[in-house]
């Protein structure tokens, strides 16, 4: 490198960490989000530059002489050598979803630093590490998935754990997303719309696409996102319509009933009328709205309301219980380390690099900016005045249910609010109130809303923004649910066909009834209970979801330690050992807490013993309902605990792996495809 | 070509990938065919099928 790179690369190295420091140990009144960002952008660059480089080259030894199985089986289709920008935008599109936009701002509630410092540092040595070597791993294994490379690299019981794990975590993750949509739309005429004209919208689409225009996907999506405009500005005069409002104001379980049956159908129809056409208009929407949030902030600048620290770092919080950590660090997963992403990096990606040397910016370098869209999100976030953040994310049950109550009880925390305030708020927003929009979508919106809406702009204008926010939001989360109900009914009915022929059978319609019942049921279980849960369903679905996430990056990370165990034996294992540790400290002392912490706030078995004692003293208010919470909060540790056992399994089965690697018993050869000459130019992308 | 020209190639190029349209157009290169309404049902038939035992991601 020459001493101009080296001292701009210094300088860079310094912003990073004077950035860092002073966001870490200013104690002023507010702060810039400025200081965010370049913190962010300097150490994600320098990762990339220095800690990125030295992962391709040194530790997995890319090489662009090697053909990929892009070139290799190139067929058109699956496997296809593709411009590493093109795969870069693909990659990143397939790994952001809400969750580095949602955990982010649930994390807020610790105060800004916690989660800004685990999001960039766990991001640069954890999740992007975990997805590049993934990435690579499958790359050399010609496109092979993470439960494929599990059975091979640690065994068929670490394989068979990996599958049901991944069932597990999509049941949560399902649940949990529906009841973020669930909490930003109950009583929300103009968002309740807005979403519902979604639907017609999809099929027309859809029916576009099959019959009038074939092909034309980016025409056809031109014209769905023109209608869903026209949808937000006509969800105003429905809002304000008596006729036509209170069709479209749901409480929360008409919603949650909305969704399981939205989630059936999507499952069981066929694909090109409602999944495609939405999934097509959703990914658009969201690159846009992303790349707008990043503008928009670098433009406006906010500053940021909420302290670096809240006095509920001590585990007291109102949005979710439980101490700074290890609860800071499960509820951000995407966006600092996600164990899903190892799935997308074992999926279409591998089969689409054109050269070795494209992993490193397409496995390292897209987490990295998925990573920053978790920085904006909790920006976005912590531009909201303190009160007005927690009057809109606590659920009743901690804060009271009336606004004089949780306005009251606010402003005893330190963060002073008032009703009028929240009002006023609600007005300006299109909404009747925003008290207890408990799931982080409210908020985020409001967030977004003041960074999109030039200065000093009147309520129509703001309540746009807002509902445009809440779209966007609920229409990439909802695709999420209908893909991933998909998902679950495959993977069941490939397991159930093991048992009956019959019902493996894709085109079988009672089977793909039944699996599509059988997935929706599961999630719809968790959701319903989330919706009657008095403290919100997110303080105890949110964490199992965390949890269950990164146990999924404790699997992967188990998966890329026996690879490079196998490649370097002891010398670069600490690449993926040290977040493996964190990672499985964090989360099974999360999971620990969540089972058995004496606290009923945090503990699923002690919340389950309290509500008991109140029922035979009599004290409950709703004998049924509180039957029901008991239950759930029993069947949330039984999954909890079986979590923990299925990745301890997975851990002592790699650990077994590694002690026979290491001592020569055990078997130590690398399970890449045959070395093969490329013949590909770049210049032919 | 000016710079601005080829990053709004490459943005076209990627929303072509992402819609799909990219490797439509692959296929009909690869086996020689023209583009129909018949034969974007076979192509997205094939896609989707492949593409939805695959999850989004959270």
């Amino acid at each position: 490198m020459k001493l101009l790179g080296k001292l701009l690369w210094a300088a860079v190295a310094l912003a990073a960490a004077f950035c860092l420091g002073g966001i870490a140990l200013y104690r002023g009144e507010h702060i810039d989000s400025i200081w965010l960002v370049v913190a962010a952008v300097c150490a994600y660059s320098t990762g990339y530059r220095f800690y990125g480089k030295f992962l391709a080259a040194r530790v997995l030894g890319l090489n662009d002489q090697r053909a990929t199985p892009a070139e290799r089986l190139r067929d058109g289709q699956d496997f296809e050598p593709t411009n590493p920008w093109i795969l870069f935008g693909h990659h990143f599109a397939a790994i952001a979803g809400p969750g580095p936009l949602v955990g982010p701002v649930l994390a807020a509630q610790f105060g800004y630093l916690p989660g800004t410092l685990w999001i960039v540092i766990g991001a640069v040595l954890g999740g992007a590490v975990q997805d590049f070597i993934i990435l690579f791993a499958s790359m050399r294994r010609d496109g092979k998935s993470l439960g494929q490379m599990t059975r091979e690299e640690i065994g068929r019981t670490g394989g068979l754990a990996a599958l049901v794990t991944v069932l597990l975590i999509m049941i949560v993750m399902l649940s949990v997303m529906a009841l973020v949509v669930v909490n930003a739309l109950k009583g929300s005429p103009w968002g309740t719309f807005t979403i519902a004209a979604t639907m017609p919208i999809a099929i027309f689409m859809g029916l576009y696409l099959r019959y009038a225009r074939p092909g034309r996907v980016l025409e056809c999506s031109a014209i769905g996102f023109a209608l869903v405009m026209a949808a937000i500005f006509m969800g105003r005069y429905v809002a304000q319509s008596p006729n036509l409002a209170p069709w479209f104001t749901l409480s929360a379980m008409v919603l949650a009933g909305a969704i399981i049956v939205y989630g059936f159908l999507a499952s069981a129809l066929p694909v090109w009328l409602l999944l495609a056409p939405r999934g097509y208009l959703s990914t658009f929407i969201k690159l846009g709205v992303m790349a707008m949030l990043g503008v928009g902030i670098l433009l406006v600048r906010p500053q940021l309301q909420l302290p670096p620290f809240t006095r509920f770092v001590d585990g007291t919080g109102p949005i979710f219980a439980g101490k700074v950590f290890p609860f800071c660090f499960i509820t951000i997963a995407c966006g600092a380390i996600s164990g899903f992403h190892s799935l997308i990096s074992s999926g279409t990606t591998p089969k689409m690099i054109a050269k070795e040397g494209h992993a490193w910016p397409v496995g390292y370098g897209a987490m990295l900016l998925e990573s920053f869209v978790a920085i904006m999100a909790m920006i976005a976030a912590c531009t909201l005045q303190p009160g007005v953040y927690f009057a809109v994310n606590s659920p009743p049950g901690i804060v009271g249910a009336t606004p004089a109550a949780a306005t009251a009880t606010i402003s005893a925390w330190g963060f002073p609010v008032s009703a009028g305030d929240m009002s006023n708020l609600a007005r300006e927003a299109g909404e009747k109130t925003l008290f207890a929009r408990t799931g982080g979508a409210p908020s985020l919106a409001l967030g977004m809303a003041r960074i999109f809406a030039p200065a000093g702009s009147g309520p129509a204008v703001i309540g746009f923004w807002y509902h445009f926010a809440i779209m966007f939001e609920a229409l990439f989360i909802l695709t999420i649910i209908d893909a991933g109900t998909r998902v679950g009914r495959f993977m069941l009915q490939d397991t159930l066909g093991q048992v009956w022929k019959p019902l493996g059978r894709t085109g079988w319609m009672p089977g793909v009834i039944a699996a599509s019942a059988a997935i929706v049921a599961a999630w719809g279980c968790f959701l319903v209970q989330g919706v009657r849960d008095p403290l919100g369903g997110i303080n105890s679905l949110w964490p199992l979801y965390g949890i269950s996430n990164q146990l999924l990056a404790a699997v992967a990370l188990c998966v890329a330690t026996t690879i490079l165990l196998k490649m370097h034996r002891l010398k670069y294992v600490w690449i993926t050992c040290a977040p493996l540790a964190w990672v499985v400290a964090t989360t099974f002392t999360a999971a620990w807490q969540k089972i058995f912490s004496a606290q009923p706030a945090v503990g699923f078995l002690a919340q389950a013993a309290h509500l008991e004692t109140a029922l035979r003293a009599g004290t409950a208010g709703d004998a049924v309902a509180t039957r029901a919470l008991i239950f759930n909060a029993r069947l949330d540790a039984v999954v909890c605990g079986v979590l923990l056992l299925l990745v301890g399994a997975i851990l002592v089965d790699s650990m077994r792996v590694w002690i026979g690697i290491l001592g020569g018993r055990g078997d130590s050869s690398v399970r890449e495809s045959p070395f093969v000459l490329s013949t590909l130019r770049v210049e032919e992308l | 070509m000016s710079r601005l020209g080829r990053l709004g190639r490459l943005a076209l190029a990627l929303l072509r990938e992402l819609a799909d349209e990219s490797a439509y157009q692959r296929r009909l290169k690869l086996h020689g065919l023209k583009g129909s309404p018949e034969e974007w049902r076979r192509f997205t038939e094939e896609r989707y099928r492949s593409r939805s035992t695959q999850p989004k991601c959270c």
